[in-house]
């Protein structure tokens, strides 16, 4: 009698056999990875675009083994030529090397792809990506438009595939530890009333990034990559290329400051508050750099109802000046303030007077948090005593994280892949997060409140 | 002018010329070999709550500053990226540049400090910190290419006082 064996491509293979694995055993240890080179359950990574962002990634991932980088592809040839040799040098071995995602897409067998372009390819990509059999980890903002991130959220749904979105501070442990055991099981911050959150960047980093002409992509490219969209005369060579390095600045090619830098701590709002905002009011100015599309700051609030009360976000990002404390997001409740960060630099904890110092004593005793030192008031002769509140005590995080901030995304990433975890942020969940940040510009357009409506936020 | 005085000068004249070349010397080596420095492999501890290391992964790090060749960086990333992007500077010429910094200044110091070739050593360091400078005001930075400045002044004078370099190992040249 004939019979033929059940046959199973090696991507399948990779997928069940972990999935099985897991169950059986329930641990990841027996799914230690091979050396560079092997083929057996390495999985096979490809990149899509060869930029700034994704030597961010790619310097997360160096240490993470059971990978192998098959290929990667951008429309600069110097990038594209960049990682191979990072990838030569640190590894030993040669990468396939694409101008097209298509064509890579095509022709190599991949598990995973990264997707790292502008704004507005994001969403074409991951979706070509997606339906061309591949997991996907594409960096946030989703997409330039809520229309394109909720075509990644149906791509990902409709192919079964992994989407993970770049908000990598949903897999970084310090966050971790701070929602679910101060915030949600001791409850430290008491009943939280007012959020703050800030991304202060300097003048000199907020400058337009030039590049050496030789190295850049010709016009046509340009165009047929879609960087004259939205221009309202034909573009010459130039403006084309500026448009290619500087796409953060045009309004058809990204959603500006408040997307490129508050979608990240916007996005710590919603998933600590755990609900949507109910509405958003905004105010936005071109104040300094006139000729950009995009607002240079932009201030915002974002309204909630929460089980224990409504609760208010302020939200600013500037890109004329840095002090201020950097980047960070504020808790601030009836009993303390959490005032988290990506850098341990900026995180603080600090205790209300009134709060009980039993408990938050018997915190540090557990090594739930770290004493710094007992507050102490500003005095001088100005202070007028009726007007003062006692000064709070400060307090921190007992550790750290030992990796780059992006390493333990990219970790939950192909630990989702092999089937020993789930996605911290899938599309769909990112999206719901990400969504109200698509109203803050019209907001500021518009000088108007939205109330968020389904119309507005559905995934 | 006394024998006596002259000896004294020559003296002077000599410690000076020495004091230059260990100085000299010394700031080349040390910055050569800086270039092979990095983190050593950080120990992480995992923070205790409750007496048991957390689930979530929170550490306590240390690490130790460790020399080794895979750490090598002739020019520190951040001056490289914006080296590369400057027209005046060819790539191939930054990545040659790159690799024989680090080695050149090791070597260059080396030679200073025991006197071999003591003037064609300083001249070709004085080349090298040319060299740095020329790309300090590329990307403006003064405060640098003033720094620089003051090394090319001690070569300089290090140079005029070439005749009275003694405890050197090779005087010719």
């Amino acid at each position: 009698m004939d019979f033929e064996l059940p046959r199973l491509s090696r991507r399948e293979f990779l997928s069940k056999s972990s999935i099985g694995a897991g169950l059986v055993l329930g641990t990841p240890s027996i799914l230690k990875a091979k050396a560079p080179g092997a083929t057996g359950d390495d999985i096979r990574v490809g990149f899509i675009g060869c930029g700034k962002q994704h030597e961010v990634l790619f310097n997360a991932m160096v240490n993470i083994t059971g990978i192998r980088y098959v290929a990667a592809c951008d429309i600069m040839k110097a990038r594209v030529g960049r990682t191979f040799s990072a990838i030569k040098s640190r590894f030993d071995y040669n990468i396939n090397r694409y101008l097209s995602a298509e064509e890579m897409l095509e022709k190599e067998d991949l598990d995973a792809v990264f997707v790292s372009t502008p704004d507005f390819w994001h969403a074409p990509h991951t979706v070509m990506a997606l339906e061309a059999g591949c997991h996907v980890y594409c960096e946030k903002m989703m997409s330039n438009t809520i229309e394109g991130a909720r075509s990644m959220v149906a791509a990902m749904d409709r192919t079964g595939k992994l989407c993970q979105i770049g908000h990598q501070r949903r897999s970084n442990p310090r966050y971790q530890f701070v929602l679910n055991e101060l915030i949600q099981k001791e409850n430290v911050c008491g009943q939280i009333i007012n959020l703050n959150g800030q991304w202060n960047r300097a003048l000199s980093s907020s400058q337009d990034i030039v590049s050496k002409p030789s190295i850049l992509p010709e016009a046509e490219i340009l165009r047929e990559y879609g960087f004259n969209a939205g221009a309202d005369h034909t573009l010459n060579l130039e403006e084309l290329r500026h448009r290619f390095l500087n796409w953060r600045f045009y309004t058809d090619l990204s959603g500006g400051p408040i997307s490129d830098l508050g979608a990240h701590q916007i996005d710590i709002f919603n998933w600590f508050l755990g609900t949507q905002p109910k509405s958003v009011m905004a105010s936005g100015g071109r104040s300094y750099f006139k000729d950009r599309e995009h607002f240079d700051n932009v201030m915002c609030i974002f309204e909630y109802e929460t089980p224990l009360g409504s609760a208010r976000a302020f939200y600013q990002v500037l890109t004329t000046t840095s002090s201020g404390g950097g980047y960070y997001e504020t808790f601030m409740g009836t009993d303390g303030t959490i005032e988290m960060s990506e850098r341990e630099a900026y995180t603080n904890i600090y205790k209300e007077s009134g709060a009980d110092s039993t408990k938050w004593d018997e915190l540090v005793r557990r090594g739930l948090l770290k004493k710094e030192s007992a507050g102490v008031a500003a005095g001088g002769t100005d202070a007028i005593a009726s007007y003062e509140s006692a000064p709070p005590d400060k307090y921190a995080l007992p550790g750290g994280l030992s990796k780059q901030p992006h390493t333990p995304h990219v970790e939950n990433f192909y630990g989702a892949i092999r089937g020993v975890t789930k996605l911290t942020c899938d599309a769909r969940h990112a999206l719901e997060s990400e969504a109200p940040i698509y109203w803050v510009n019209p907001a500021a357009n518009s000088h108007e409140i939205i109330n968020f409506t389904e119309e507005h936020l559905h995934t | 002018m006394s024998s006596n005085d002259k000896c004294s000068n020559d003296l002077g004249l000599t410690l000076g010329m020495l004091t230059l070349r260990i100085w000299l010397g010394l700031r080349a080596i040390q910055t050569g070999i800086e270039k092979f420095a990095g983190s050593g492999k950080p120990i992480d501890s995992a923070v205790l709550m409750d007496g048991a290391p957390n689930t979530y992964g929170l550490t306590e790090s240390t690490s130790a500053k460790v020399y080794a060749i895979s750490n090598y960086n002739g020019v520190p990333t951040p001056l490289y990226d914006k080296f590369i992007n400057e027209p005046l500077i060819p790539e191939f010429a930054l990545n040659i540049y790159n690799v024989v910094l680090g080695p050149a200044l090791i070597i260059l110091g080396l030679t200073l400090l025991l006197g071999i070739a003591t003037r064609f050593s300083l001249f070709l360091m004085g080349l090298v910190y040319t060299s740095l400078t020329f790309g300090l005001i590329l990307i403006k930075q003064d405060a640098g290419i003033a720094w620089l400045g003051v090394h090319i002044v001690m070569i300089v004078i290090a140079l005029a006082l070439a005749k009275h370099n003694r405890f050197a190992i090779l005087k010719k040249w």
